[in-house]
């Protein structure tokens, strides 16, 4: 466990220009189909969380809910930011653990 | 709603053991697991475990799972299967679904024990159908009984990648190789040597570069890497494969702690998100429990060891037991959490490079770049000695805290000591029955029976064989040395399987002299070698 | 870099970004200053997207008309991100004689200022939209409604307004506003000192606490929604939907998820946690509502829910003023579950007001001083 750092961030700050990397086309989030250039791009354009970048580009929104590219997206986000990947939170944990029906969860069994 | 005292959120081994111990001091305690079986990752783990007796050595994964599962029973533990919990609700609700309907209960005490999911990691092709978790591939093969595919490349030397790749084999599908990035072995030696005597290259600082295929994988492509990570121009090699396996470790799956409202920290070497708790596994909210891969990625062993001071705790907490029991109690399972917490791979050594054993033994260089030491370097450790007749080898070079083999032996030819890391050491005053109990009780698989004089020019070898189809007497074949280069014919002089040995067949084979101490695995041939 | 501005923002939502956007465009400098690590981690991101004139108080009607008419349609294109805005109406349904009544009122009240919508019979609700059941009795139907993407849109006016050299610190917790000589001009957080010309206040329910500190009292109560959201389905419709009973709203989105917002009627009850837990309670009854209307969302499934602030005001119409007693101070909160829709033309109107012009709309019914006492 390591110190939390200062959390004020200016966004203003001038993170090096955007160059194409030979891999930005790799899918990163398989459930949403987003590449890693498009993260990376995300970034650029100023989101520089991971929800951030979640609600831009519905990165750790689908079926596995981050479960599979959390990390990945985590370490893009860093590298571009030059931070460290533990620096940055991770999303908030939400019911249904597992997706659910709507005639399940509407399904409330009764006392018996 | 009902209101248990405890409820528990997975039936693996840190959960069912979190149930037992509650349940023995009195507590009504449910688990719910999202899955048909209980057991969680021990229902796959056909190998045998390492440790010592109290942490169930020896004996193999689905067999701890079903004991516990027994013992919780036989308590009254209400488990629920194919019972997802879905929310963590504030004040200690717990949602589950049955995906018929969903119900509401109430715990006084709630013991978070889901475990961890496998982690990916990106290259060009990684989304092609032929991609799967180590993990994945472990519950395809030991719990559904299908081959994942045909020619597997497994990425990850750590000890999922190294049992699971055995498995495959064991499955009968190939494994071209084994690699890593590291420039090391991250798992066991006698894992990696397991495997590597059957002939499976290992390619430490390797990557993969691409994984082919148009609608699924047909091929990989590796490469080696320098000390950037970048590929070295000109070291590509391909592999025609149909599956290749990824084991990059675990993360825990914290997520029902992250909506309960525990403090959470991002913890690498826990394996990512972890929620804060203290030595009894409470995390920020009272009453809310850790245990096992959720708290932080260890084994199934550790698993259960937190799961019981977890479940003691809970009863402590609902005052079942007095706060001088749990100091007591935690004590006790605190101190054989440790035990299996030394040795080589223990969490603080994690990552370095060592030189040499506790006891002085330089550690085998070729054993963590190539899964398998030479002849020389074998005869160097305590458990390898030149004797007359029948006598165990036990080519154990790495300290890990295990230690089955002593005990087995009914002539105590094997001694490990108070430390249970420490090297097996062969007693050459000893006087060897050749019963085989010491190449059952060996996890590792690490121990052979060899007799140089039995017959002039020949040497007889036991070997621990867990393939089917099982060779018989009689049958002619192949012997292969440490890293599964064929060094001479061989035939089977005899196959024992007994119940004692629980599963692992003893090969006895015959191999010339010459290659008496390199001769550690057998294969079928179907040509016979003019010169037997 | 200076901590001083023409203007300084205090909290990162989709109304403060809009500000932003607006008065960067406009050339004047701009400092946005967000509490949380994330902007537009509050309501404005947590709600059903609605983008609607229909069913409006009718001080708030003008402003979502206008928005309508000139703001959503060039939305995307202005900030250079598609924001999923769709203008395919709204359907906000009924299936009692008690939610006939409710709907005529509405329609009666939106008719008044010139908004085109009709209460329609249930069959021809269900002509516009197939998938509704057979126990609506009827709808308000109004076809130049519509929906959008609330992530989208708060985080595309942070975008442009960043690009056009607004500058948004996050992580800032505002403590304090403070005169010098008789006009607002410091703000005052945890760690540094800002200070403009003029300050929005346009933090959400925190705005409350941040005014108090300047002696002023926004009347506001916070009130817990839940939203839930399904996996992707084939295109369906796209109307943006309600109900007279309030049981529950939302829409189909680009991606194909249904997203729908609701209640379980006690959520004014909900204990005060920062962190926003969703009750257990809640979402089956959400999907219980959107069952009885439409039948065929019985199998689609769930995969995640969430909650979210509205702040509520006595008379439900948001506070956006000046604070005349504290010269410089721009408030603008208490949006009490539909400022989403209304957002660019707020936006726009706070920049106005920021530079001291006169506003293209009325705001005179959100002044912050019209919560008289009863007799």
């Amino acid at each position: 466990m390591t110190e939390k750092i200062s959390k004020i961030i200016d966004r203003s700050i001038d993170l090096k220009p955007f160059v194409s990397e030979k891999d930005d086309e790799m899918i990163v989030c398989r459930c949403e189909e987003v590449t890693k250039g498009q993260v990376r791009e995300a970034v650029h354009a100023g989101m520089y969380t991971l929800q951030e970048v979640r609600k831009y580009l519905r990165t750790g929104m689908g079926l596995c809910q981050g479960q599979t590219c959390g990390k990945l997206v985590k370490k893009i986000i860093a590298k571009e930011r030059g931070i460290a990947p533990m620096d940055l939170a991770s999303a908030v944990g939400r019911a249904p653990m597992r997706p659910v029906e709507m005639a399940v969860l509407a399904n409330e069994k009764k006392e018996g | 709603m009902k209101r248990y005292d405890l409820i528990v959120v997975g039936a693996g081994p840190a959960g069912l053991s979190a149930a037992i111990e509650g349940a023995r001091r009195g507590l009504t305690v449910a688990v719910f697991d999202e899955n048909a079986k209980p057991g969680g990752q021990l229902f796959k783990q056909i190998h045998k475990f390492f440790g010592s007796k109290e942490h169930k050595a020896k004996i193999r994964g689905y067999d701890i799972g079903a004991e516990l599962l027994e013992s919780a029973n036989e308590l009254g533990v209400d488990v629920q299967l194919n019972a997802t919990v879905i929310g963590l609700y504030p004040l200690k609700e717990v949602v589950v679904s049955d995906e018929k309907e969903v119900i509401h209960y109430k715990a006084d005490t709630i013991i978070v024990a889901t475990g961890a999911s496998e982690n990916t990691v990106n290259f060009k092709g990684w989304t092609l159908p032929g991609v799967i978790g180590a993990g994945a591939a472990q519950t395809m093969m030991n719990l559904h009984g299908i081959k994942p595919g045909k020619r597997v490349l497994m990425l990850g030397s750590g000890n999922v990648g190294l049992v699971v790749s055995y498995q495959l084999l064991q499955a009968g599908c190939e494994v071209v190789s084994v690699i890593d990035a590291a420039p090391r072995i991250g798992g066991y030696g006698v894992h990696a040597a397991k495997v590597a005597r059957t002939g499976v290259p290992f390619h430490l600082s390797h990557t993969i570069i691409e994984a082919t295929g148009h609608d699924y994988v047909t091929g990989v492509t590796i490469g080696e890497v320098d000390k950037n990570w970048q590929i070295i121009e000109g070291t590509e090699k391909q592999f025609d494969v149909d599956t290749i396996c990824i084991a990059v470790g675990l993360s825990p799956m914290s997520q029902l702690l992250k909506m309960a409202g525990c403090e959470m920290v991002e913890d690498p070497s826990k394996g990512g998100t972890v929620p804060t708790c203290d030595a009894y596994g409470e995390t920020s909210v009272p009453g809310i429990y850790v245990a096992g891969d959720v708290s932080g990625i260890e084994e199934a062993s550790s698993a259960m060891i937190e799961g019981r001071i977890s479940g003691i705790a809970a009863a402590a907490y609902l005052g079942y037991i007095e706060p001088s029991e749990l100091e007591e109690e935690a004590r006790v399972q605190e101190l054989s959490l440790e035990a299996l917490r030394q040795g080589m791979f223990a969490p603080g050594k994690r990552g370095k490079a060592i030189k040499n054993t506790d006891e002085g033994y330089e550690i085998s260089q070729t054993l963590l770049t190539k899964g398998y030491m030479s002849e020389k370097e074998v005869v160097r450790y305590p458990g390898v000695k030149k004797v007359k007749g029948i006598h165990p080898v036990i080519e154990c070079s790495q300290n890990i805290p295990c230690n089955p083999c002593q005990d087995s032996c009914p002539k105590n030819c094997i001694r490990i000591g108070e430390n249970i890391t420490a090297l097996p050491v062969f007693d050459e005053n000893t006087t060897c029955i050749g019963c085989g109990m010491c190449i059952a009780s060996c996890s590792g698989q690490s121990i052979f029976l060899v007799d140089e004089d039995k017959e002039d020019g020949y040497t007889y070898i036991t070997i621990p064989y867990e393939f089917f189809p099982l060779p018989v007497k009689g049958d002619k074949g192949v012997a292969l040395d440490r890293g599964g280069s064929e060094i001479g014919p061989a035939e089977v002089m005899e196959v024992k399987s007994l119940k004692a040995f629980d599963k692992t067949h003893l090969l006895t084979m015959r191999v010339q002299s010459a290659v008496g101490m390199g001769a550690r695995f057998y294969k079928q041939m179907k040509e016979v070698y003019v010169n037997d | 870099m200076t901590n001083q501005a023409d203007v300084v923002i205090i909290g990162g939502g989709v109304i403060g970004n809009a500000a932003a956007y607006y008065l960067a465009k406009a050339g004047k400098s701009v400092i946005v200053l967000e509490k949380s690590d994330d902007i537009g981690d509050g309501g404005s991101t947590r709600n059903g997207g609605g983008v609607r004139q229909s069913g409006r108080h009718p001080a708030e009607m003008p402003l979502a008309i206008y928005g309508v008419q000139n703001l959503w349609p060039g939305l995307s294109e202005a900030l250079g991100v598609n924001v999923e805005y769709y203008q395919e109406g709204n359907l906000r349904l009924g299936k009692t004689e008690v939610h006939m009544n409710i709907l005529q009122n509405l329609v009666d009240k939106g008719k008044a200022l010139g908004l085109e919508l009709d209460l329609v019979s249930g069959d021809v609700a269900r002509g516009i939209n197939p998938y509704l059941s057979d126990e609506v009795m009827g709808a308000i139907w109004c076809p130049t409604d519509g929906h959008a993407n609330p992530l989208l849109v708060t985080l595309a006016f942070y975008k442009k307004a960043r690009e056009l050299g607004a500058r948004f610190i996050t992580g800032e917790t505002v403590t304090e506003i403070r005169k010098v000589k008789g006009k607002a001009r410091k703000v005052i957080t945890e760690a540094n000192v800002y200070e403009g010309d003029k300050i929005i206040l346009a933090a959400g329910y925190a705005s409350r606490k941040i005014a108090e500190s300047i002696g002023i009292d926004l009347l506001m109560k916070q009130v817990l929604l839940e939203v839930l959201v399904t996996e992707a389905q084939p295109k369906m419709f796209y109307q943006m939907l309600g109900t007279a009973g309030a049981d529950f709203y939302g829409h189909q989105s680009t991606h194909g998820s249904f997203v729908f917002g609701g209640t379980s009627g006690l959520d004014a009850y909900a204990t005060e946690d920062d962190k926003k837990p969703t009750a257990g309670m809640t979402a089956p009854s959400i999907c219980r509502g959107i069952i009885s209307y439409f039948p065929e969302m019985a199998e689609f499934k769930i995969i995640r829910t969430w909650a979210g602030y509205i702040d509520d005001t006595a008379d439900h119409i948001p506070v956006i003023s000046h604070i005349e007693e504290v010269p410089g101070l721009i408030v603008a909160c208490g949006f009490s579950g539909h400022g989403f829709g209304i957002s660019p033309s707020v936006g726009m109107l706070l920049s106005e007001m920021a530079m001291d012009q006169r506003t293209t709309l009325n705001i005179e019914p959100f002044r912050y001083d019209r919560f008289k006492a009863k007799i």
